[in-house]
């Protein structure tokens, strides 16, 4: 009884915190300082400080700002340009044309990035001018943008999923080689949908630029060797074991500054801004993950989790039923909260509770991952969204009306993850052997 | 006084960002003796053994360091995110009344916060603590980074309230308005 009571103050406490526009951690912070003064007996400031501590002092974190960083000096440098430049003649024979270059250009883009805003931002820049000037259909332009750049949460590295690691104490790695199998999978989701669009709706396609010779064509893919070297040389070194994402993302950092330094753009001005800029988004995202820590510690002690998991359980809910139920619940949270928000809050109350109904820790991570994608391209507080919105010109409406056929497709997308968990398991559980 | 806060902000932002060269280098360094490793049981059969002692353990103090003393720099560009969407309705009049309460309740946690972090870094200091790695570290010592990140960050909170009773724009709202595109 005093679980509900604990449970409704300190929910409505932490939206009336957020809402009235206090900063995301300091909410976490605070409401979590509320459930201990009403309802824990513990020593808050000593608990404060050595949570928040353990929480920060942590080597599988300490991937977080360089992944950061790899995606700002990329974001910076002519890589977005050779991307373009290398796909186009390969792509260009499939229905659809072009279109396809801002899935498969994603795609790469999120095998070397964390963040899907940033996949966004990289591709976008370069391929919106450009297929705006063939006269591609513009709804179709925005939409495969803002579909696919939600690849880059899921393609590992991920940003999410480090977060999400960090949060329940599970290998990063693992979380890592279970994003790659739904990474292929939304990537051919995106794909044959506009295969499909393109088939059924001949009318919309500009004429396709006249196709180049093989060898022209091999030239041109030259343009790709740079990324497929960074690709290798990030992600191959995970796979194969030998590094933990840690390493890798330092090998990965100074990767990127070989690359930019080898194609002559390497500046003081180039280094110094992609510093600053991971060094404050790493900073945001550790301090909203203190306070995440504090509130699952505060959760801890006033019991909220386990009665909750308990009350689930009583149910008997089945687990089709449960994860319909936090779809739309994560849907929902996400319409008004980031990503990285969602999912620190989902580790202090929701982990336990799945784990009560048999649903494995890896593939929930994945699952997450997917719901959290479609919140980022649905209004009003979607990342991609703005990304989009700022390359394009289209107000946040417009984009987000272009994003909704890629919307149900990750729909799509978590019903065959439920309906085949081997698609994420498969890859991790190789691992163990 | 302006100048000397902004300074303030701007110092342990760059030690923030040296933090992060540092994890990076640390890191490499010890990738790099992985590889040479390797490459010796090549050639000779035999791992020379190359090391960097703790260095995962000194990864995750820099790390600490450098979330902490990023803080305040993050704070007043703008960059730790909060929920805009209700505040965005608020009629400008009324607005300052919004982000007064945000710095008011910031500076308090904060203040809060530091208070307590200074506590541990003392404990830790009193009785000796040591990390638990092949180098052992007095802990004190990277826990120091948090208890001053935090000091700052409160010092930064402080100062937002003042510029904002002052009738003043907060100096993370202008920047919240030009980077709306940015993760």
């Amino acid at each position: 009884m005093e679980q509900i009571l604990a449970g409704v103050v300190l929910i409505v406490s932490l939206f009336a915190l957020l809402a009235s526009g206090v900063w995301v951690a300091l909410s976490l912070l605070a409401v979590s300082l509320i459930g201990f003064i009403l309802f824990v007996d513990a020593p808050m400031g000593l608990v404060l400080a050595t949570t928040v501590w353990g929480a920060n002092n942590s080597w599988a974190l300490a991937a977080l700002p360089m992944f950061i960083w790899i995606g700002e000096i990329l974001f910076r440098s002519s890589l977005s340009r050779n991307l373009f430049s290398g796909l186009a003649p390969w792509l260009q024979r499939l229905p659809g044309g072009l279109l396809h270059v801002n899935i498969v250009g994603c795609g790469i883009f999120a095998a070397v990035s964390g963040s899907s805003a940033a996949t966004c931002a990289t591709i976008g820049k370069m391929s919106v001018p450009e297929l705006r000037q063939r006269a591609y259909n513009d709804p179709m332009i925005i939409g495969t943008l803002a579909g696919s750049g939600t690849l880059g949460l899921l393609i590992p590295p991920s940003i999410i999923l480090i977060v999400y690691g960090v949060a329940i104490e599970e290998s990063v790695a693992r979380l890592f080689l279970a994003g790659v199998g739904p990474g292929i999978m939304m990537l051919l989701l995106f794909m044959g949908y506009v295969i499909a669009w393109a088939l059924f709706n001949p009318g919309k396609m500009p004429a396709p630029d006249a196709p180049l010779g093989l060898v022209e064509r091999i030239k041109r893919s030259g343009n790709l060797i740079p990324v497929l070297f960074l690709i290798i040389g990030i992600i191959g070194s995970i796979y194969l074991g030998i590094a933990s994402p840690t390493d890798a993302a330092a090998v990965g950092v100074f990767l990127s500054l070989v690359l930019v330094w080898y194609s002559g753009e390497l500046t003081w001005e180039l280094f110094l801004d992609s510093l600053k800029g991971a060094t404050r988004t790493s900073c945001m995202i550790a301090f909203i993950l203190s306070g995440a820590a504090f509130l699952t510690v505060a959760m801890a002690f006033t019991g909220i989790p386990s009665a909750l998991a308990s009350w689930i359980g009583a149910f008997e809910l089945s687990q089709t039923g449960l994860l319909v139920a936090l779809t739309i619940f994560f849907i929902v949270l996400g319409c008004f909260l980031d990503g990285i928000s969602v999912v620190v809050l989902t580790t202090a109350v929701i982990v336990p509770m799945i784990e009560v109904v048999g649903i494995d820790r890896i593939w929930f991570g994945i699952f997450l991952v997917l719901v959290v994608e479609m919140s980022q391209i649905t209004p009003p507080v979607g990342f991609n969204l703005f990304v989009l919105q700022g390359i394009t010109g289209e107000n946040i409406l417009k984009v987000a009306e272009t994003a909704i056929p890629f919307f149900l497709l990750l729909i799509l997308g978590v019903v065959l993850i439920s309906y085949f968990p081997e698609i994420v398991l498969y890859l991790p559980e190789q691992m163990n052997r | 006084m302006r100048q000397l806060l902004d300074r303030l902000y701007a110092v342990s932002g760059a030690i923030a960002a040296l933090f992060i060269v540092a994890i990076c280098a640390i890191v490499l360094l010890q990738v790099g003796f992985n590889l040479v490793d390797r490459i010796a049981q090549l050639v000779t059969g035999r791992a020379i053994g190359l090391v960097v002692p703790s260095y995962a353990e000194f990864a995750g103090f820099f790390l600490a360091a450098a979330s902490f003393f990023a803080l305040a720099d993050t704070l007043s560009s703008g960059n730790h995110i909060r929920v805009n969407l209700v505040i965005q309705r608020v009629p400008e009049r009324q607005r300052p009344l919004i982000e007064a309460w945000s710095c008011l309740l910031g500076a308090l946690v904060s203040g809060y916060f530091t208070f307590w972090a200074g506590n541990l870094v003392w404990e830790s200091f009193e009785f000796g603590d040591l990390s638990p790695g092949i180098i052992a570290v007095p802990l004190w010592l990277p826990q120091l980074s948090m208890a001053l990140g935090l000091l700052c960050l409160t010092i930064c909170f402080i100062d937002l309230f003042v510029q904002v009773c002052r009738g003043e724009q907060p100096s993370y709202r202008t920047h919240e308005e030009t980077l709306a595109g940015e993760e």
